[in-house]
This record gives C-alpha cells, structure tokens and sequence, in this order.
C-alpha cells in the first residue's frame, strides 16, 4: 500500500511542475497600488504648483487609473497615457527612446504603439514590470521627476531613472 | 472737460456691457467633483456585487478627467468606458439613447467618428447644466453599467444643490379629476397630504382638523364659509377630528370660483350656505 502511495506521489509531483513551468504567476498592479502611485506622484505635482496629468497602465498598457489636475492641458491626457503605455510596453523608461531619436536613432519614431516623450516610468514589482506610470502637462523634466515619485511609491525594486 | 469724462464713462460702460454679453459663463467640473462621481459608481458597484467595472470621467468637452479600474476588469473596458462617457458629454444625452436609436433601425448612425453609441454613459447635470459625465463599462451587463453611471452622477448632484429623489410622480388626468368632482371624494391621501376633489351641495357642520391645515380653491358655485369662533356642541368624531352643530362667532365670508382660502390646523370652519353644487380643490397638509 505505501509502495501505491509513493508510486502515485511521483506520478504527481512531475505532472504539476510543467504546469508551473508553462503557466508561470505574475504580479498584477492592483488599483489600490495604482491609488498610492497616483497619490505620491499627486502630492509632488501640488507642491511644485505643477499641473499635470497622471496616468497608471497595466503591464498591458491599458488604464487602470487617471487624474486630470484641475487646469490641466487637455491634450496632456492622450499624451499621458502613451507615455504610460510606452513605458509598460516596452519595459523602460519612455525618454530611452527620446533621447535615441535626438541621438540620431530617427527610425524609433517609427515603433509601433510608442510615445517616444520623456515622463513614463515602468512600475516593477517582485523584479518584474508590472504596469507603468506617465505624467504629462510640465515639462518633460518635471514630468518624469513626478512620475518616478509615483513609481518609486509601489515599486520594490529602484525605479528607473531614480537618482541614487 | 466734464463732458468728455462723461462721454468716456459712457463708452466705457457701453464696451463691458457688449463684452459681457459676448462671453457666458459655465460651470466647469472639477477633479474632486469627478472624484466623488466615481465614488458613488463605485459604491453601487459594492452593493450590487458588480463582477468588475471601469468608471470614466469626461468633462464637458469630452476630455478625461478621471478614471478608474476594479481589479479583474478586462482591459478594453477602460476605452470603452472613455468612449461612452465622451459621446454622452458632447451629444449631452445617455448613451443608450443611440444605442436604442441605431436598434430601431437607424443603423447609418454607426458611422459617426468618435462615437460609442454603447448604454452605460450619463451626462452629469449640476443645478441644470451639463458639466461632463460618466461612463461606465465591465459591470455584469449594459443595463448594470448604466446603473453604475447613474449612481455616479447622482453623487454629485445630490452633493452640490438641496437633496433630490427619485420618488415616482403622481398624475390624474382630467376624466379621472372630472368624475372625482362628479362624486366629491379624495385624489390620494398619503403621508404628508391628502388632496380631496370637493363638492358640496348643501351646508356642512363646523369642522376642525388639528393636524391638517386646510388649502381651497374654488372652482364652481359659491358658499358663506365662517371660519374662527369655536365650534358648537364639539365632538372628537376621529383622531385629530372636531365635529359641531355649527360655529358661535368667527368671521363670515362669501366664496366664489377663483378665491384660495387657507385655513390652518386647529381654526374651526362650517359652510353656513350653499348656493348651487360649489366644487373646490382642497390639499390637506399634516
């Protein structure tokens, strides 16, 4: 009978490591993640008088969560969820590739789905990105200063572009 | 020189009134107004176990305000969600109107640019104008969205002008008002008030109602109404209800189609004299 059980156990065991290994888990950006990033990256925008918008993608870079600061550019709410989504989608900071295409590199404005502007920053949980942050309305700068204290409130690993 | 100045003041004046009519004022939602739009979307979403949801807000140009994701939601609900809060903010109309639109047959409809003709997006109206709106997508179904948005927006307007309520409204058409006077007998009588459809065809005994105050219009016929003095040989014939033979004293009117008379809770009032059936609309209120 324990022969049977042992039998049966490596029988199991094999049948549940491929499992993991073709469906391995992700951390997921909840909107309660999502409310501290916005509510950092908020804090600073009012106390630099800034008027911005702030946008929170998944790792899909779809929007979880958006505030528009009153005053605000309304162009800046397009423009603040594509950096979001550029960061998220391409897992790095959106002024990699603003800097690549002042550099010389004039065919990153041709990548598909990207807002090649300074001020999106990916949000990495458990090592991994899980979803981004973009900020727009200020200058670019500014923009990214704020979004990287959004970022740098859920991320657990050193936010990218954050000063050491 | 006094007359250049006046001549001065009057163009100056004259430029601010044109340039005043030239520019109107708006109410403009802000990021706590759309804030608290999503809270109450979200509150309903609680009570009514909604699977999931995205809540969009849009201001009166269609422009994103704020927007929220419940966990789970499946991703294309945040753009959904945008769209149908933009096209309710700029065609000032919920969005089930176009979907009901196109159904019923107006299919080319689908062909307008930036439209999301989806039910589920609400304009948010603050003391009549409309100031943005709320759309709502990923809920268990068009009609939950819906409510979801409809609770959002009520959140704002119940927090920024005098209570509202969705209590459902009374109507009596004319026939049923017209035999209602045929007769003399109540419309409706609930809490609060009770409106009485009133004919009287021959003088009536001293009443008191300590709780109702009494309001009449008299529509036909005329009467000799005494009010004040004090009921005669008074008896409680119901709660809060004073009988008497007739009233000793008080002030003696006559009444005719057109007066309102008031008579507050607790004055004793007899029909003394009536000529003809005399209709009069009464609304007691307690």
């Amino acid at each position: 009978m324990k022969k049977i059980i042992s039998i049966l156990l490596i029988l199991a065991v094999p049948a549940l490591l491929p499992a993991k290994a073709e469906t391995p888990v992700k951390p997921v950006l909840t909107l309660s993640a999502a409310k501290k990033a916005v509510e950092a990256a908020e804090k600073e925008a009012v106390r630099r008088g800034a008027t911005v918008v702030i946008a929170v993608v998944d790792d899909g870079g779809h929007l979880i969560l958006l505030e528009r600061l009153d005053d605000t550019q309304v162009a800046s709410v397009e423009v603040g969820i594509g950096k979001a989504r550029t960061a998220a989608i391409f897992r790095r900071p959106s002024k990699v590739f603003e800097d690549q295409i002042r550099d010389g590199r004039v065919a990153a404005l041709a990548l598909p789905g990207a807002t090649p502007l300074q001020g999106g920053i990916p949000i990495i949980i458990d090592g991994k990105v899980a979803g981004a942050i973009g900020v727009s309305g200020n200058t670019p700068q500014e923009d990214e200063e704020i979004a990287i204290i959004g970022a740098s409130a859920v991320s657990d690993a050193r936010t990218p572009g954050e000063k050491q | 020189m006094k007359i250049i100045k006046l001549v001065l003041a009057i163009m100056f004046i004259s430029s601010a009134v044109s340039a005043g009519a030239q520019v109107a004022e708006k109410k403009s939602l802000t990021l706590e107004g759309a804030n608290t739009v999503i809270a109450g979307a979200m509150a309903e979403a609680k009570r009514l176990n909604a699977p999931g949801g995205v809540i969009a807000v849009v201001d009166d140009g269609g422009n994103l305000m704020a927007l929220e994701r419940i966990d789970g939601t499946f991703a294309a609900g945040a753009n959904i969600s945008i769209g149908k809060a933009k096209t309710a903010a700029l065609f000032k109309k919920p969005t089930k109107f176009f979907e009901d639109v196109i159904k019923n047959g107006r299919t080319s409809m689908v062909a307008l640019q930036d439209f999301t003709p989806l039910q589920g997006g609400v304009p948010i109206i603050v003391e009549g104008e409309i100031v943005g709106a709320v759309g709502v997508s990923g809920a268990a179904s068009a009609q939950q969205d819906e409510e979801l948005a409809i609770a959002g927006a009520g959140a704002l307007m119940n927090g920024s002008s005098e209570e509202t309520s969705t209590a459902p409204v009374t109507y009596f058409d004319n026939g049923e008002v017209r035999a209602a006077f045929a007769k003399g007998m109540p419309l409706t009588e609930v809490a609060g008030y009770k409106v009485h459809a009133s004919r009287r065809t021959e003088p009536g005994v001293a009443e008191v109602h300590t709780r109702d105050t009494d309001i009449v219009y008299v529509l036909e016929g005329s009467a000799t109404l005494v009010t004040g003095g004090t009921a005669v040989q008074g008896k409680t014939t119901a709660p809060g209800e004073i009988r008497g033979k007739e009233i000793s004293g008080g002030e003696s009117r006559e009444i005719k189609p057109g007066d309102v008379v008031i008579i507050p809770a607790g004055v004793p009032h007899w029909f003394k004299d009536v000529k003809g059936p005399v209709l009069y609309y009464v609304v007691k209120v307690s």
